[in-house]
């Protein structure tokens, strides 16, 4: 917790300690130099998560053979049409989710350790604390050439705070995507703003002359703030210095970002209307979160997106699949076969959703082909059966052709226990990224590129 | 952490002190009474390898055990004593030795808590919170755009979202401040942003209306508690003319006279109009669709900001045709249909066919009787159309610029704004690059006003703003901490003012001031942002309940429910009245909505004004029993005396249960099969040792509120099973009912005074309290309990408390 101790310690070992540790030769390249990879003109890989809570049926999720010619199961059977175009992987293993000495809170621990393979710190008070997750690790290197390193996004709108699960703070179970250990990512939830994060909230109807003038000034305005905040921490006590740090860091990130938008011609608005909030059928409201995602990865403004289908131990109710009962509450279902249906049919409409997002990034030309040949799309659930509280042989979907990195179709069962980061640091490697490891990652998964 | 270390010193020096005296010393009564008594009564079970509740208790079998965990000692006196432990199916300690044990331990206990010294405590930097940068912007500026609801949810820490520690600055948001301080800084100066007009489909999920046999006698003429009434609360992001439109949907009578619809905002009446749906029956004398037409009301001049939208069909059995017995029927004569001629069958219709056929000629007249039945009062407001906005104002507002515009030159201006927006002084090097940037603005051809925006923004980013920083320990950040601590916003002018002469502290001006601030409206902020927090009040704007097993669930209840519990608290504010009232004050707020909902009809309340009510000689008492709180500790589909139990455990006694020990799942209550009651369940599943330490608090406190639906009205059976609101709290306090629970609740006043005290402390602090803290709690617990718990004097001792009027000196870093 102490600055002054950070400081004395290796930035090796530091990034160690944050639960990701990055390879020195990625780290002397950094950026600039990263960002010229590759013939001009080629398109970019992008990786995206998508989250759903509370497991999955897993008998009608799992396959029952392995390799091609796998029969599909009910839950996959809406991704029929695309079957060509994505792993179904099973013997995946989260086990900083697992019941520790920490004792109940699975749920809290499925959702914060999902992408961080890191067990996070027991507390419903003010010291969170957790890991880097995956997608941050490629934002930082991925996403310094476009207008926002990464995006984050929820159709979980309702409001909880405090404590959520046994003892862990809603900011766990909140946000999958975690920036540092005690920084995580709130996931937009509205439409609209998701909309303006992308697109800017400049009036458009400002002249390319009256935004550049807007722009310019916000930069001053930004160099100020820079000049004043520097001296104002200078006269501050650790704790409430960290505090001001930590709004220096985003200022620094934000000029970063407004001299990247001054340097590009103007920006071009999408043929897109602009969303009015949040629609009122969930269906609607999925949709809506995935075509904005798409829309980032199209315009290049993006090429790392997390989307969470629900937080973890959503109580969301879907009476439009005929299920009006909470969704967690019918997860522990104790093995009665009505529910086991009900629970199935939500895990189907998610899969449905999850189908319609695939089907437009295919629909969608990109580089020399579509954006998901160019993408990476993990999806999944930090928990498998959501009865038991089972952490491992997680349900995971891998969906597109990562640039030609991946061959995808097939159903692939890892050895039992392989570490669930092992799969991201596959990916991560080949999306150019290639950390040393990732949370409790051990290596990396083969077969991805073919058996 | 300083004091723990120190205090698991304390036994030890006084052990050095010891040689000087030769006798042997006597063996403690820790040695003599309690180890042995750990050993024999509760090591069985709470030993390393065995640890049941994951406890070990190996390690509390030394005295310096005593100073090293005092939590968890009081924790074991208080099982011991209520009897939850040893568990009832092991054998029983001697009751002599039980009361001398826990008696010597109490004592000892007492005696190290009286040792700890108060101390100021530091909370760190605080970041405004969303609700708070609202309401500082709009004191600030002039304008209520209420820019913050579009940042990111605010992490919470201790229960609460004003925790300097738990609250964060990622870039998104910090582009967030940028666009908001855009925003507001140009529509104080250059008047609102011109917002493009669009037409908005609003819904509200409910469920359709049961179709009627017969029409009501006596019913609601304004429509607004109806199913078929529309209400929604829609953010009109600018102020100006709005076409409003009902599209309709459901099934009319032919022959009907025109609807009247009604349009209400904020619970006025504003239009009525008379509509006439055109429509098409599908058969003579068959029900006419009016699906999707559309009735618009002439335009209508709203303000920003929310409004509680409401459109209803006004006297809605009325104007029917004459033949459905309703009140003033329609004069409107409709020809008889002909009488309806089935098609002959064909020739070779088989015997099941013609079977068929007969069954239904026969079942016809039936048929259609049903049919009609369900229109009456079958039309329904499906969705609204918010169309604009038209006739926008332009131009900046006067009032706003007043605000701003005080003095002559930028100087003045910009000194006068920073100093209202830092909530302090700045010396003149502060101001300088503020001062700056308005003239390199000016040199670049900016005009006056656009060269003051620039720096306002500058301001609204700093910070200095954004932030409240305490370094200096003086009235200003005393100032900060009251308006933050009340009002959720910034000082006014009367706080700065006494500020600036260094008068804030002096004890009858603080006094003043806070009797001053508390009658304020603005301490309504208390309900919002404490209340909502506290009681959970804000779990309501996402509660969802299964319409089939609900359909009375809809916008205007949930509106009316966070109201009632709203004006609740704010009337223990505003008439200082005793904080035992949120357990068992006998008077409540309740509108026509309201008040049918408890199945209050005879007190023949009307329209939507909430009034203030008496609940003596009714089921009803306290914040327990409102709808409210019964609704967000419910399921979507039913109620959960856990929850419920865990809720009064958590909320108004401070005693959250400890989470269910590792290896065992949480009970499920969900789990439940048909045909076991639930009580019958989770009897079965405290019978359990590891679970009843727990569940024997948690269920009995919930059970007593069995009476209360998922939505809280009045019940007697659940599904087929009578309700049995009885329970038996440990140590054996029978109860039935929630009124006699709320007597039990309030017999340890000294409980819910001191959670209540922690909460307020907590949030009036912004940091979680430290051991440190608690003398301060007692303290302010004992000066309230003596001056007949009124709220005045817990908001009075908060204030005047060491850790609200002092603070540690930051360790400053070299």
């Amino acid at each position: 917790m102490n600055l002054i101790q950070r400081r004395s310690l290796s930035r090796r070992t530091m990034l160690h300690g944050l639960g990701v540790a990055l390879g020195l030769p990625v780290l002397d390249a950094m950026t600039p130099a990263f960002a010229e990879r590759g013939p001009a003109g080629k398109a970019p890989v992008r990786l995206a998560f998508v989250y759903v809570p509370n497991g999955i049926i897993m008998p009608a999720f799992t396959p029952k053979a392995e390799g091609l010619d796998y029969e599909l199961t009910r839950v996959l059977k809406p991704l029929e049409a695309l079957r060509k175009d994505f792993f179904v992987l099973s013997g995946l293993r989260d086990q900083n989710g697992e019941a520790g000495p920490d004792g109940a809170g699975d749920h809290a621990r499925a959702g914060a350790s999902y992408l961080t393979g890191v067990r996070p710190k027991k507390t419903a008070g003010a010291d969170i604390h957790g890991g880097i997750s995956a997608d941050q690790v490629a934002a930082q290197f991925l996403g310094q050439r476009t207008r926002l390193a990464s995006l984050e996004l929820s159709c979980d709108d309702s409001r909880v705070v405090g404590n959520c699960d046994s003892g862990y703070s809603c900011a766990y179970s909140n946000a999958i995507s975690w920036r540092s250990p005690s920084t995580p990512m709130p996931p937009e939830v509205n439409p609209r703003l998701v909309f303006e994060r992308l697109f800017g909230s400049i009036d458009p109807s400002l002249t390319p002359e009256q935004r550049k003038h807007r722009l310019v000034k916000r930069r001053s305005i930004l160099d100020l703030v820079h000049a004043d905040t520097k001296k104002l921490a200078q006269s501050l006590g650790a704790a409430d210095r960290r505090k001001i740090d930590e709004y220096l860091t985003a200022v620094r990130e934000i000029e970063k970002r407004i001299a990247l938008a001054e340097s590009e011609a103007t920006p071009t608005l999408p043929q897109f209307e602009k969303p009015a909030g949040v629609p009122v059928a969930f269906a609607d409201y999925a949709k809506l979160m995935y075509d904005l995602q798409v829309l980032a990865f199209q315009t290049d403004s993006t090429r790392i997106s997390t989307l969470m289908m629900g937080r973890e131990g959503s109580n969301r109710v879907y009476p439009e699949v005929g299920v009006p009962e909470a969704h967690h509450s019918i997860t522990h279902h104790r093995n009665q076969a009505e529910w086991i249906e009900k629970v199935t049919r939500i895990n189907v409409h998610h899969a449905e959703l999850f189908g319609y997002f695939l089907a437009k990034l295919k629909a969608t030309p990109d580089g020399d082909g579509s954006l998901l040949d160019h993408s990476m799309v993990v999806y999944g659930s930090g928990l498998s059966d959501g009865n038991q509280h089972e952490h491992s042989d997680l349900p995971i979907l891998v969906a597109g052709r990562g640039d030609g990195s991946l061959k995808p179709g097939s159903h692939l069962r890892f050895a039992s226990g392989t570490p669930l980061t092992n799969l991201y640091l596959t990916l991560l490697d080949r999306a150019g990224v290639r950390p040393e490891s990732i949370g409790d990652s051990t290596g990396k998964v083969q077969h991805l590129s073919g058996v | 952490m300083r004091a723990v270390a120190l205090l698991a010193l304390l036994p030890v020096a006084g052990l050095a002190l010891a040689p000087g005296r030769s006798a042997p010393p006597a063996p403690s009564p820790f040695d003599a009474q309690v180890a042995p008594f750990l050993k024999a009564h509760c090591l069985g079970c709470h030993t390393k390898g065995s640890a049941s509740a994951g406890l070990e208790l190996d390690s509390f079998l030394k005295s310096d055990s005593l100073a090293r965990d005092p939590e968890s000692w009081k924790q074991f006196v208080h099982k011991i004593r209520t009897g939850q432990m040893p568990p009832r199916e092991m054998p029983r300690p001697d009751a002599v030795q039980i009361k001398s044990v826990t008696g010597w331990l109490a004592g000892e206990l007492a005696r190290q808590e009286r040792e700890i010294k108060p101390q100021a405590g530091r909370a760190t930097a605080r970041r405004l919170n969303r609700a708070e940068y609202n309401n500082t912007v709009k004191d600030l500026l002039g304008v209520d755009l209420r820019p913050a609801d579009d940042f990111p949810q605010d992490d919470s820490g201790y229960g609460f979202d004003n925790i300097g520690d738990a609250l964060s600055v990622s870039p998104p948001l910090l582009e967030k401040y940028l666009t908001a301080a855009e925003k507001v800084s140009r529509a104080a100066i250059f008047g609102p942003e011109r917002v493009p007009q669009r037409l908005t489909e609003l819904r509200s999920p409910r469920k359709d209306a049961l179709p009627l046999t017969q029409v009501p006698t006596q019913y609601d003429e304004d429509g607004l508690t109806l199913p078929q009434a529309f209400h929604t609360t829609y953010r009109f992001p600018v102020g100006g003319k709005y076409l409003l439109s009902a599209v309709l949907s459901g099934l009319r009578p032919e022959g009907c006279e025109p609807m009247q619809l009604a349009l209400w905002l904020d619970g006025k009446k504003v239009q009525q109009i008379r509509y006439q749906p055109g429509g098409v029956t599908s058969f003579p004398g068959g029900p006419m669709e009016v699906y999707g037409q559309k009735a618009a009301f002439a335009r209508q001049t709203v303000s920003a900001g929310d409004h509680w939208l409401a459109v209803t069909v006004e006297k809605i059995y009325e104007g029917m045709p004459v033949k459905f017995g309703g009140p003033n029927p329609s004069k409107i004569v409709v020809p008889e249909p002909p009488p309806f001629v089935f098609p002959p069958l064909p020739a070779d219709a088989t015997p099941e066919q013609i079977a068929r056929r007969k069954e239904f000629e026969k079942n016809l007249p039936e048929l259609r009787k049903k049919q009609q039945q369900g229109l009456m009062g079958g039309v329904k407001i499906g969705t609204v159309e918010v169309g604009g906005p038209y006739e926008q104002p332009s131009g900046p507002l006067p009032a706003a610029r007043a605000r701003l515009f005080v003095g002559e030159g930028a100087h003045a201006i910009l000194g006068n704004f920073a100093r209202r927006a830092f909530r302090r002084t700045l010396t003149p090097s502060e101001l300088a690059p503020y001062l700056a940037l308005f003239s390199e603005s000016r040199k670049a051809g900016d005009s006056f006003d656009e060269s003051i925006c620039g720096s306002v923004q500058a301001i609204l980013v700093s910070p200095n703003f954004l932030f409240r920083i305490e370094r200096k320990h003086d009235d200003f950040e005393l100032a900060t901490r009251l308006s933050y601590f009340l009002w959720s916003t910034m000082p006014d002018e009367t706080l700065l003012k006494l500020a600036e002469t260094g008068k804030l502290r002096e004890p009858e001006i603080l006094r003043a001031q806070l009797e001053r601030m508390r009658k304020d409206p603005r301490s309504g902020a208390l309900a919002a942002n404490f209340a909502g927090q506290w009681l959970e009040l804000r779990k309501l704007e996402s509660l969802q309940r299964d319409l089939e097993k609900f359909p009375a669930f809809d916008e205007y209840l949930r509106m009316s429910m966070r109201h009632e519990t709203e004006l609740f608290f704010n009337e223990i504010i505003q008439s200082d009245r005793s904080i035992l009232d949120f357990l068992d004050g006998e008077f409540t707020f309740v509108n026509e909505k309201l008040a049918k909902h408890y199945g209050l009809d005879s007190l023949n309340i009307h329209g939507p004004k909430f009034q203030k009510i008496s609940l003596a000689g009714t089921n009803r008492c306290g914040v327990l029993t409102q709808g409210s709180i019964l609704a967000v500790t419910s399921y979507s589909t039913r109620t959960s005396p856990v929850v419920r139990g865990k809720w009064i455990l958590d909320n108004l006694l401070n005693a959250p249960p400890p989470p269910p020990p590792p290896g065992i799942p949480a009970l499920d209550e969900t789990k439940v099969p048909d045909g076991a009651s639930l009580r019958q369940q989770l009897e079965e599943h405290r019978k359990k040792p590891l679970c009843a330490s727990c569940h024997a608090r948690l269920d009995p406190l919930g059970f007593g509120l069995e009476n209360f639906d998922a939505l809280g009205r009045w019940r007697t059976v659940d599904g087929k099973t009578p309700v049995e609101a009885s329970g038996t709290l440990p140590g054996g306090k029978n109860f039935v009912g929630p009124r006699q629970l709320a007597g039990i609740l309030k017999q340890d006043k000294a409980a819910f005074t001191r959670a209540l005290t922690t909460k307020l402390l907590t949030y009036a602090l912004g940091r979680g309290l430290e051991k440190y803290d608690r003398p301060t709690v007692e303290k302010i617990a004992q000066t309230v309990e003596k001056e007949n718990y009124r709220f005045s004097v817990l908001v009075r001792e908060i204030a005047l408390s060491l850790p609200f009027q002092q603070t540690q000196k930051a360790m400053t870093k070299k």
